[in-house]
């Protein structure tokens, strides 16, 4: 599937800002099943420098300084990605979870999603919470399908009542929150069993495709998990807020541990007072 | 009497002295047990009154040091550079190809559960810089007598500033153990680091990054901080004085954005980019790990350094050893059981035997690692016990037989360095506060001033009513000034009200207060010596004070003593130019309001006022030589409104103020104050109609006091945190 892709994100500002510096995750990065062909960040007002970047877990990175006063900040991301990802395999050849965590911890480009970090750490609830799903020696991704649709059972989808800030153990004490909770909950439940969890942040097709419901959290920026099934599977991705196992519906922009890893926009500003910020976001296929 | 452990640094195992210990202990028994201790009380005394920011510590510094011989030293000297090389090659390797975790030499989660892993500062490229360009080892001496290692210092290295700084501060307290000679002299080492430091900013600035003086809890030790920072001659600055712009880090100096090349780190890497790690702006440096990234800023060590120093990494290091260099350990880890070796420390008039822990100190030079022929001694109560007040003492390196050749890189050409000493290259934060410490001290020093002249007036006067002019007159005075609620300046004010007003409101314990809060906010531009004598004025002063009456003769010593120390001991740098133009708007702008109040009337009814001025100026003396105190308008005015050589004169001030703002290149407020300076000459022939003009000349020094803020502290909004609030916002 070809994707249209387009995410902006504006600024106002009651007072001037004096200077700016911005650290950005905002360009999707390539993964296996997921090509960008084209992608390109306006940046408004110019900015003086700017300066591209891969970071750590290998997602594209954008730093730019603005030293002119500004009252307005807008960043628009437009770009066309193709996706095409490989179907999961069935749950039942997958492995079971206590072995598949045995070898995750030893694998040095897996070994950090199974372990705790800020926003998703492993807590007595939330341990109790998992339980039920991964029964002794269960096929891992048949606890992963089954998580994925206890936890869309279970959470209120509700904008308000979490923060950017909120962990995992907050989420589930709420039992409500949006995609970003539902994926830190999600991944921090697989990481109290030693399972490796990614956090993704990326983007829902506008528009579900004929005859499907219309997704919760399309028109905006979109969270979820990627979980890792073991050298010969590879990573599955599964949004725990719509139930669903990833296929050609989402477009990824960032992984990383937690949402603090990939903050898509972080700034220090100097002046500018109170602000209001405007989001936009369209997904939507290339007709070829 | 000193009764030596088994094990003991000064005594072997036959109950001998020990060579190396002859020179320091001949001198010890010279000084003699009772002067000894008065000696370390002494050097104690001296060290917290010199330490910077006021920054008060619990270590005790033990005058006597601690020999290593020649040849302890030279196998010390390998077996850390072994060691270096081996800490920095496993960072390299984990902020890099991670090569230890491929190949299963290190579990991946002893490194990826650390918060010290900062996954922003892992890069594909090494970086220009080595990850860790310093380094420390503890040690400790077992039974056997071989040293062995207690831990590693990778990331902030405590305690090099001491390391670097303590010999020279018991030099003074204790010269006599200096004579015998034979002890290897820092300063070499010492210039080899601070050239190659200067060498590799490539004209940048190279500076210490210490905490905010306001919130000392920040940073590990500022004390060392400051000591390194004087030790090596560069400045020290906090993340305030720092700011980023196309990429490259900056210092905010009077004349703008000076670029910053290298930073030694006193601040914890966990949270120093709020860009990249959030976090309060103001507490770190946003922008700096890009900076580093590009290659445009060295953080010496690198943040993540301190990854090695996690106790989970202990088990594995001596592992790395074989694949990393191909050598085996020269330095062995101590057994929890290892019992130190002792030492002797000065506790009162006798020696005591404490278990003692050596830090050795370590850099790379571009070459390779040079070992510190010096370090610390620290007194322990065993080896896990936690370090700190049970003595700290100077590491001495004895002088082989043969003469020593220091090898290192060649010094070629001395490395150009920046003048901090330009006005223009001070921090604008450092100005400010010496701004306002000249202000506040004038200010101290003018209510004792007033207090002293006012007390016994208030107290003794007659009924006449020329006694009674004085007492109206001093009472608009004093509220002028804040000593007196300006409710009571109506009438004439009692001694007793007076005192029971400065029992009930402490104004002058408001004002010290004010005075050492600046003393510590500006101690990194006074010398250890000034600060300490400063300080010791100060104590003075506030010890004097629950009662403010008889403190007031303290306070004017101490006012005394700080501007001998700010005319005879500084250098009239940038730095010295803003106190002194803090004083100079001080005093003239008090000057210029009291005698507005003062000579508020007829010229025939002047004359208490005339009198009461001449005292608050301090020129009682100088008056009657000259006019045998005859009190008449036209010289008293001339005396304290024209008089160029009267250091108390408006007209002063205001010369000195043109002088300074010359020096600093803002002609046009030098106009203004020459201007000044022709209204008080001319003020000075006429005898009425003071009041007013007196009053305009205040206000307008008022107006070139905010005028110089602006000018020079630029005062940029506050910095703050862009939230990341979209997946909310968008959401509702």
């Amino acid at each position: 599937m070809l994707y249209r892709l387009r995410h902006s994100t504006t600024y106002d500002y009651a007072q001037p800002v004096v200077m700016s510096t911005h650290f950005m995750h905002l360009l999707p990065r390539e993964r296996p099943g997921q090509r960008v062909r084209e992608a390109d960040l306006e940046i408004s007002p110019r900015p003086e420098t700017r300066r591209n970047e891969s970071d750590y877990f290998g997602n594209p990175t954008t730093t730019v300084s603005l030293t002119t006063p500004h009252q307005r900040f807008s960043v628009s991301l437009s770009a066309t990605v193709e996706v095409a990802p490989k179907p999961p395999p069935p749950p039942e050849a997958t492995l079971g979870w206590e072995t598949l965590a045995a070898i995750a911890i030893q694998d040095p480009q897996v070994a950090e999603f199974c372990l705790s970090s800020p926003l998703a750490q492993p807590s007595d609830e939330i341990n109790a919470y998992v339980g039920p799903s991964f029964s002794p020696g269960r096929f891992v991704l048949e606890g992963l399908i089954d998580l994925n649709r206890r936890i869309w059972d279970d959470f209120a989808y509700r904008p308000g009542v979490t923060s950017v800030v909120t962990t995992a153990t907050q989420a589930l004490q709420a039992r409500a929150g949006v995609c970003q909770d539902f994926a830190h909950l999600m991944i921090a439940a697989l990481r109290t069993l030693g399972l490796p969890a990614r956090y993704i942040s990326g983007y829902l097709r506008t528009l579900p495709p004929a005859g499907e419901v219309r997704r919760r959290g399309a028109d905006q920026s979109h969270a979820w998990v990627s979980a890792w099934l073991g050298p010969e599977f590879g990573w599955v991705d599964l949004d725990p807020t719509n139930n669903l196992l990833v296929g050609e519906e989402h477009v990824t922009l960032a992984w990383g541990r937690d949402f603090q890893d990939i903050s898509p926009l972080r700034g220090v500003i100097l002046g500018g007072g109170r602000h209001t910020l405007r989001v936009g976001v369209d997904l939507d296929p290339i007709l070829t | 009497m000193y009764v030596a452990a088994a094990s003991d640094e000064m005594i072997d195992r036959s109950g001998r002295l020990r060579t190396a210990w002859v020179p320091v202990m001949e001198a010890a028994y010279t000084i003699g047990p009772d002067e000894l201790a008065r000696r370390a009380v002494s050097l104690n005394r001296q060290m917290h009154l010199a330490a910077p920011f006021g920054a008060s510590t619990a270590r005790e510094y033990d005058p006597l040091p601690a020999p290593l011989t020649a040849m302890e030293f030279a196998v010390l000297e390998v077996a850390l550079a072994q060691r270096a090389r081996l800490l920095n090659a496993a960072l390299e390797d984990l902020y890099g190809p991670q090569t230890l975790l491929r190949d299963g030499t290190l579990p991946p989660s002893l490194v990826f559960s650390s918060p010290h892993f900062i996954r922003s500062l892992h890069t594909v490229q090494k970086l220009a810089v080595p990850r860790m360009t310093f380094y420390a080892a503890d040690l400790i001496r077992g039974p056997h007598g071989g040293f062995q290692l207690l831990r590693d210092h990778t990331g902030i290295i405590p305690g090099l500033g001491h390391a670097l700084s303590l010999r020279r501060l018991t030099a003074g307290t204790v010269p006599e153990i200096f004579r015998a000679g034979g002890l290897r002299s820092l300063r070499p080492a010492r210039d080899m680091l601070t050239d190659h430091l200067h060498r590799e900013a490539q004209g940048g600035l190279v500076a210490v990054l210490s905490a905010r003086a306001a919130s000392p809890a920040e940073a590990q030790d500022m004390t060392d901080d400051a000591l390194l920072a004087r030790a090596l001659g560069v400045l020290l600055i906090e993340p305030g004085d720092l700011a980023a712009r196309n990429g490259a880090l900056h210092m905010k100096t009077l004349s703008g954005l000076l670029r910053v090349a290298t930073l030694i780190r006193g601040l914890s890497g966990i949270e120093l980019d709020p860009l990249e790690q959030g976090g309060r702006p103001d507490a770190g440096v946003p922008g700096a790990f890009g900076a580093v990234r590009a290659g445009l800023l060295a953080l010496l060590n690198m943040p993540g350094s301190g990854l090695l120093e996690g106790p989970a990494f202990a088990p594995y290091l001596e592992s790395l050893f074989a694949p990393l260099l191909g050598e085996t350990p020269l330095l062995e880890r101590a057994a929890a059981e290892t019992a130190p070796s002792h030492a002797p420390f000065v506790n009162g008039a006798a020696l005591e035997s404490r278990p003692m822990m050596f830090r050795l100190f370590a850099w790379h030079d571009g070459q390779g690692w040079q070992v510190l022929p010096g370090g610390l001694g620290f007194g322990i109560s065993s080896q896990a016990a936690p370090l700190g007040n049970a003595g700290v003492k100077d590491l001495w390196v004895l002088e082989a037989e043969e003469p020593h050749f220091i090898a290192g890189a060649a010094p070629a050409e001395p490395p150009a360095r920046p003048t901090f000493l330009a006005a223009a290259n001070l921090p604008s934060r450092v100005a400010d506060n010496l701004f306002w410490l000249g202000r506040s001290v004038e200010r101290l020093e003018a209510a004792a001033r007033l207090l002293m002249l006012a007390l016994p007036r208030l107290e003794s006067g007659t009924s006449l009513p020329r006694d009674a002019a004085e007492r109206r007159l001093i009472s608009r005075c004093l509220a002028q000034a804040g000593l007196l609620p300006a409710d009571l300046s109506g009438g004439a004010v009692s001694g007793r009200l007076l005192r029971s007003a400065l029992v009930r409101r402490k104004p002058v314990a408001g004002l010290l207060k004010e005075v050492s809060r600046l003393v510590n906010a500006a101690s990194e531009r006074l010398s250890p010596s000034m600060l300490a004598t400063v300080r010791f004025a100060l104590n003075q002063a506030s010890e004097a004070l629950p009662d403010e009456e008889n403190a007031l003769p303290s306070i004017l010593s101490f006012a005394a003593t700080f501007a001998g120390i700010a005319a005879e001991n500084m250098l009239r740098d940038g730095g010295w130019l803003f106190l002194e133009m803090g004083r100079r708007l001080e005093r003239g702008e008090t000057l210029a309001e009291g005698l507005s109040l003062l000579l508020d009337g007829p010229p025939e009814r002047l004359e208490p006022g005339l009198g009461l001025g001449i005292e608050l100026a301090d020129s009682v003396l100088s008056y009657d030589l000259r006019h045998a105190g005859i009190l008449a308008p036209a010289p008293v005015l001339a005396m304290l409104l024209a008089d160029a050589g009267n250091p108390r004169s408006l007209a002063y001030q205001c010369a000195v103020l043109c002088n300074c703002l010359k020096r600093l290149g803002a002609d046009d407020d030098a106009e203004a104050t020459r201007q000044l300076q022709h209204r008080a000459v001319e003020l000075a022939g006429a005898a009425t109609e003071l009041r007013p003009a007196l009053a305009a000349i205040a206000a307008d020094l008022r107006l070139l006091s905010d005028h110089v803020q602006r000018r020079f502290f630029t005062l940029l909004p506050e910095a703050h945190q862009l939230e990341d609030q979209e997946t909310l916002e968008a959401a509702q």
